[in-house]
């Protein structure tokens, strides 16, 4: 197994076949969104599959087993820390709903033209 | 959907895959099975449900062709989540196969060299030109097309396409992607035992999947095979030699080669025609014609042509000439294909247009033909003609 060539002989392959792209929902963004969703899809199926692969591994090493982990009980401290991971994840994900409601909520903030008309010129005499 | 998983079989001018990026290329495969399997099959209930109604209560008629289907298909959302699916995993399949390619792109073109000292022959143009309908668009949105290099003796785009065929069919070609030469192997050697060809010539090759089974099929015969980009040639010439069968590659166009007149017992062609176009079809022909000795057979392996498919049938297996880069497959599907042997000078002989059984999946056969099914109807149909 080689790894990937990053010195002076590295090549870049073209990524985008030649030819429009054509796009079926009314507003190709939808398109493109699908598409990002299957790439997603795609990454977590390799993250499973190297899970999967990890699993055997460990099976056939005699490490633990896949019964090892459905039996695996989460004591008090893991689960509070489980709990803890997925608020933090959730507040990350959706940060940018969460921005739009403290905007609501604060005072109105200027209008981003004003704020560059005064960085631009708050040096006129 | 399939009964078992058929993994490629590996030969040693495939690149070597890193644990994700193998994990990557099975969900390709599996992403395509599930659209075939579960998203393809409600086409029809929305058609049946929602878009014909849709059709006749604006027009007071059945739809009676491809415009007519997609007047209202266009606008059904199942078909728009289908084909913008569709289009993704055909985009997913070319990225997957492309990483470790690119990640490996120079001991690929070294260990290909290599490899290449025992068996059969290669010989390269440099001065061929790539033909327009080659280079107009990316054939099946492969990026790069069939012929870009990017390294002296470059097997890139050739490893990648190796692997994707396999990928494209799902494992429903075989291990070595060899079902449309195999099938045709088979299918001449029944219905024309006494036909013994002893040179054999394979028209827009590739990376030689198909030309292979003629190789190991008529073992006494001597096989060329031709394509006009050098990165198929040269991958299909080291591929043949990991296989250990003996097959001249020649970087050749098909509408005009080198060899001489009469010179060949048997020309065919795997799912070369419909990435031409109407003059190079024509040509095409001719020079079939013009290698085969009298008594010769000319065959063409492809999809079958339009004619007596439902409108609805035919607006979807005709996906592929505007969502999938293959500018010449809908009037390629449509041809006189009667006509287009006599104008290349087969006069003797009526053409014939048969439906071969697949070699590998007899247990799967539906005989349908379907965009993103790619050998899954379990036949082959074959266009051809005696000299």
């Amino acid at each position: 197994m080689s790894d990937a060539d990053t010195g002076a002989n590295a090549i870049k392959l073209r990524r985008k076949a030649k030819g429009k792209r054509p796009s079926y929902f009314s507003d190709p963004d939808v398109d493109r969104l699908l598409s990002m969703i299957m790439a997603l899809t795609g990454e977590l199926s390799v993250t499973r599959d190297r899970l999967d692969t990890l699993e055997r591994v460990a099976a056939s090493k005699g490490l633990f087993s896949s019964d090892d982990i459905e039996s695996f009980a989460l004591n008090q401290e893991a689960l509070d820390a489980r709990a803890q991971r997925h608020e933090t994840l959730f507040r990350e994900v959706n940060r940018v709903i969460a921005s739009a409601l403290e905007d609501l909520e604060a005072a109105p903030s200027e209008e981003y033209g004003a704020v560059v008309d005064l960085v631009e010129n708050d040096d006129a005499v | 959907m399939t009964a078992s998983f058929v993994e490629q079989q590996h030969h040693d001018a495939l690149p070597t895959t890193n644990h994700d990026e193998l994990a990557r290329q099975h969900f390709v495969r599996s992403f395509k099975e599930y659209l075939v399997a579960a998203v393809h099959p409600g086409l029809k209930t929305a058609y049946e449900k929602r878009a014909k109604p849709n059709f006749v209560a604006k027009h007071q008629r059945e739809p009676e062709n491809i415009a007519d289907v997609g007047e209202v298909m266009r606008d059904d959302p199942h078909y728009q989540a289908w084909s913008s699916l569709l289009r993704t995993s055909q985009e997913m399949m070319w990225s997957c196969t492309q990483l470790p390619v690119e990640r490996t792109i120079h001991e690929l073109a070294a260990s290909a060299q290599e490899q290449s000292q025992t068996h059969g022959s290669l010989r390269l143009d440099p001065e061929l030109v790539i033909p327009p309908y080659h280079t107009g668009v990316d054939i099946h949105c492969q990026p790069g097309g069939y012929h870009t290099e990017y390294i002296p003796s470059d097997v890139a785009q050739g490893a990648i396409y190796d692997r994707a065929v396999y990928l494209y069919a799902m494992g429903q070609m075989g291990g070595d992607n060899a079902d449309m030469g195999d099938s045709t192997v088979a299918w001449l050697k029944q219905e024309y035992p006494a036909f013994k060809p002893s040179k054999i010539l394979d028209m827009g090759c590739a990376v030689g999947h198909s030309t292979l089974p003629y190789a190991s099929g008529f073992p006494e015969a001597e096989v060329h095979a031709i394509d006009v980009a050098a990165p198929m040639v040269r991958h299909a010439h080291a591929r043949a030699n990991a296989k250990s069968l003996d097959v001249h590659f020649a970087q050749q166009n098909a509408e005009s080669t080198d060899y001489a007149d009469e010179s060949f017992d048997l020309v065919v062609s795997h799912i070369l025609l419909h990435e031409t176009s109407s003059k190079a079809i024509k040509n095409i022909i001719k020079e079939c014609h013009r290698v085969l000795k009298p008594g010769g057979w000319m065959l063409h392996v492809e999809t079958p042509p339009y004619e007596g498919m439902s409108p609805f049938d035919t607006f979807l297996f005709d996906w592929d000439s505007e969502n999938n880069n293959e500018p010449f497959w809908r009037k390629s599907h449509s041809l006189d294909l009667d006509e287009l042997a006599k104008l290349g000078g087969f006069q003797r002989h009526s053409p014939i247009q048969v439906m071969v059984p697949s070699a590998f999946q007899e247990a799967q056969r539906t005989m349908t033909f379907q965009g993103g099914d790619f050998g899954g109807g379990g036949v082959w149909f074959v266009y051809g003609c005696q000299k």
